[in-house]
């Protein structure tokens, strides 16, 4: 064969360099991460509720202590019943509102002492020089008597017997408490307060867990029997009671206390961690020939051991915040909570219990927020996993 | 085996006497007296209160006294329900709760291990989907919302189920799945993800290869090896069941032990926050124990260490 029917092929370069740059392992962890749809929809509603805690009481009228009177235990949404032109609201405890066309409330009201019939159940308000007649005895009647309608409202002989339609109440969005406080800017110091108690709890039990675990596991031996044993009889009780107990010593609510409480118990499980991957980490080259190398304890667990543990310690942090935010609504649930006016998710939760059947958009937003903040956790913790922690990827 | 079984149970009582130390430091170092009260209570009432319930002895004799009491089952007399004492209360919530608990453990084994298991054979089928949506709702709600939701619609709007107390077979419904509903979308969660790691183990390949029915593959083989991770969380679950049947407790009016420990933590109540602290610790380290030692039964692995 000649030589000239060898061509040499035009050498651009381009074939034979890696196409793929090197990434560091955090590059590599985030890259994974970002592929993760149901984690990064999970960030997205954490910084939305994180925003929603921390500016968004900026933009509501109230503060979370706000009590109006006349706007007691108002729902989201309002059924306007269209009487001369104008509108009003009939609220679940017979009281009437008169609001504008857009659903904002204007006033509540009065209802006029001299011609309340309470046995018929005719109620009249008075609107400036005119008499709004509500008459809800409807209600009274066996079975109705067919009637598919539980009250009238009249004014000027006009009747209204079906509401007219339904509209969003611009005032309070998420409606009213039964003190009269915007429910909406509750909810939002209730973000702040859970998340508050959630995040500063993890960030202690992070701090004592990886200190104990990491003495723990360096030090090994007898040192590491002891430590581990106190971990095992902490461990052996459930941890809720703890907290209960130490809610009772400290007589009662307070968000210092809460977080006290919290982030002295649940630092447990971050010490065993931390210490299994002590274990396996410090019987590699590099800590060896730290140690050679004259290179202090404190300095060995610190600048090399804890770094390269990072990964399933960060995954360990996603899952301890719900897990914080579900224990802290949990103790404000069983009334260990922070002290009123203040209010947490749980708190807002065990204060609509008692009007649930009436109200339950009371219970609607908070118990929401908390499904919510839970959710979007549990995914990120999931997502994070499977990035930082290949080898525990799961199904 | 049998050091085994010694080691655990020693290292069990050393956990109780800490457990109840350290309730009891706890419940007394509170400033002021069971019986502080706003409106000050005279002197000589305070003092004859004091007798009786022998809180006028020095520190070391109550804790004796009271750690003599335990050893006798007697947790002392409840301080704001005169007349009763704290095992009177135990006794009397004690099968409210342990029925209810019972229920959602054997519902939490019996439909959440099937349907983990179901899943994963299943796996990215819409049944899968489906399961998996719904126990992580199971997860990420609170039971305190899903016990209120459930006396909203079903005990309020449809009237299907009593909305308080336990007065039928009906009335158990709403209690058994608020307080299982957590543990049960756990386990079935658990399982299918143990599942589906064991699934892919060569084993199962070599089982199948062999020529072994498919229903045995998977109930002997792959069912079996799955379970050891579900086994281990009971422990935990029994932790849950127990702290779980405060709140439930509470929302539906149930008159068992999870209430009267709610009850006794706002009363400020000592002795029976103590006695009902100590009581579920102690019931809590016996099912540990119980696990433990199933688990060794379960797991030839164990054994094997145990011996070593």
């Amino acid at each position: 064969m000649s030589k000239d029917k060898f061509v040499f092929i035009e050498q651009t370069g381009e074939e034979n360099e890696a196409i793929r740059p090197s990434l560091t392992y955090w590059q590599d962890a985030w890259r994974r991460l970002k592929k993760n749809k149901l984690s990064m929809m999970g960030i997205v509603v954490v910084i939305l509720i994180v925003l929603f805690g921390t500016i968004g009481p900026n933009f509501t009228d109230f503060s979370y202590s706000d009590q109006i009177n006349a706007y007691k235990n108002l729902p989201p949404t309002l059924k306007l019943y269209e009487l001369d032109g104008r509108y009003f609201h009939v609220s679940n405890d017979y009281n009437v509102f008169l609001v504008a066309e857009d659903g904002t409330l204007i006033e509540r009201l009065v209802l006029d002492p001299m011609k309340r019939d309470m046995i018929n159940k005719v109620y009249t308000y008075q609107l400036g020089e005119e008499d709004v007649i509500l008459d809800f005895s409807y209600n009274l009647l066996p079975n109705k008597m067919g009637y598919d309608y539980n009250f009238t409202l009249e004014l000027d002989g006009e009747v209204a017997q079906y509401p007219a339609m339904t509209k969003l109440n611009k005032l309070f969005p998420f409606g009213t408490d039964s003190l009269g406080r915007d429910l909406l800017t509750r909810v939002m110091y209730g973000a702040r307060i859970s998340l508050l108690v959630a995040f500063v709890a993890t960030i202690v039990n992070l701090f004592i867990g990886v200190v104990y675990g990491s003495i723990s596991g360096y030090e090994g031996g007898r040192v590491d029997n002891i430590m581990m044993r106190i971990v095992d009889i902490i461990n052996s009780i459930p941890l809720v009671l703890y907290v209960i107990l130490l809610m009772v010593w400290f007589r009662g609510g307070g968000l210092t206390n809460i977080i006290i409480a919290l982030s002295s118990v649940y630092w447990v499980s971050m010490a065993r961690l931390v210490r299994g991957q002590m274990l396996s980490l410090k019987e590699q080259e590099f800590v060896l020939a730290a140690r050679v190398m004259g290179v202090s304890k404190g300095k060995i667990i610190f600048r090399h051991l804890i770094p390269n543990a990072m990964g399933p310690i960060i995954v360990s942090i996603a899952m301890m915040i719900p897990s914080a935010v579900f224990t802290e609504s949990f103790l404000s649930f069983i009334g260990l909570g922070v002290s009123a006016p203040m209010a947490s998710w749980g708190t807002l939760a065990n204060n609509a219990l008692s009007g649930l059947t009436t109200y339950p958009y009371q219970l609607f937003f908070p118990a929401l927020a908390i499904a919510f903040t839970m959710l979007a956790f549990n995914f990120i913790g999931d997502g994070l996993r499977d990035a930082l922690d290949p080898r525990l990827r799961k199904g | 085996m049998r050091s085994f079984y010694l080691k655990r149970i020693v290292s069990m009582l050393i956990t109780i006497i800490l457990i109840t130390t350290l309730t009891f430091t706890m419940m007394h170092s509170i400033p002021g007296g069971p019986f502080t009260r706003e409106r000050p209570v005279p002197d000589e009432i305070m003092r004859a209160l004091n007798a009786k319930y022998n809180l006028d002895d020095p520190l070391p004799i109550q804790y004796l006294n009271y750690m003599k009491g335990l050893v006798t089952f007697d947790l002392g007399p409840s301080y704001s329900k005169i007349g009763t004492s704290v095992n009177d209360l135990i006794i009397s919530g004690f099968p409210a709760s342990a029925k209810i608990g019972l229920i959602a453990s054997v519902l939490i084994v019996a439909i959440g291990i099937p349907l983990g298991v179901i899943s994963a054979l299943k796996q990215n089928s819409p049944l899968d989907y489906f399961v998996m949506f719904l126990a992580t709702i199971g997860i990420t709600v609170p039971s305190f919302v899903i016990a209120t939701v459930i006396i909203y619609f079903f005990a309020g709007k449809l009237g299907w189920i009593p909305s308080f107390g336990l007065s039928g077979p009906k009335s158990y419904i709403g209690p058994v799945i608020a307080l299982a509903g957590y543990s049960l979308s756990f386990v079935t969660r658990l399982t299918r993800s143990s599942m589906l790691e064991v699934l892919r183990q060569d084993y199962i390949t070599t089982a199948r290869a062999n020529g072994i029915k498919e229903f045995t593959v998977i109930m002997k083989h792959a069912v079996r090896n799955a379970l050891i991770p579900v086994v281990t969380y009971i422990g935990p679950m029994v932790a849950a069941i127990l702290t779980g049947s405060f709140v439930i407790e509470k929302i539906f009016a149930i008159p068992g032990i999870g209430r009267h420990f709610v009850e006794s933590v706002s009363n400020r109540d000592y002795t029976t926050i103590m006695g009902i602290t100590v009581f579920y610790a102690v019931f809590y380290l016996i099912m540990i124990f119980i696990v433990d030692v199933a688990y060794a039964f379960i797991d030839p692995r164990i054994k094997l260490k145990e011996d070593k």
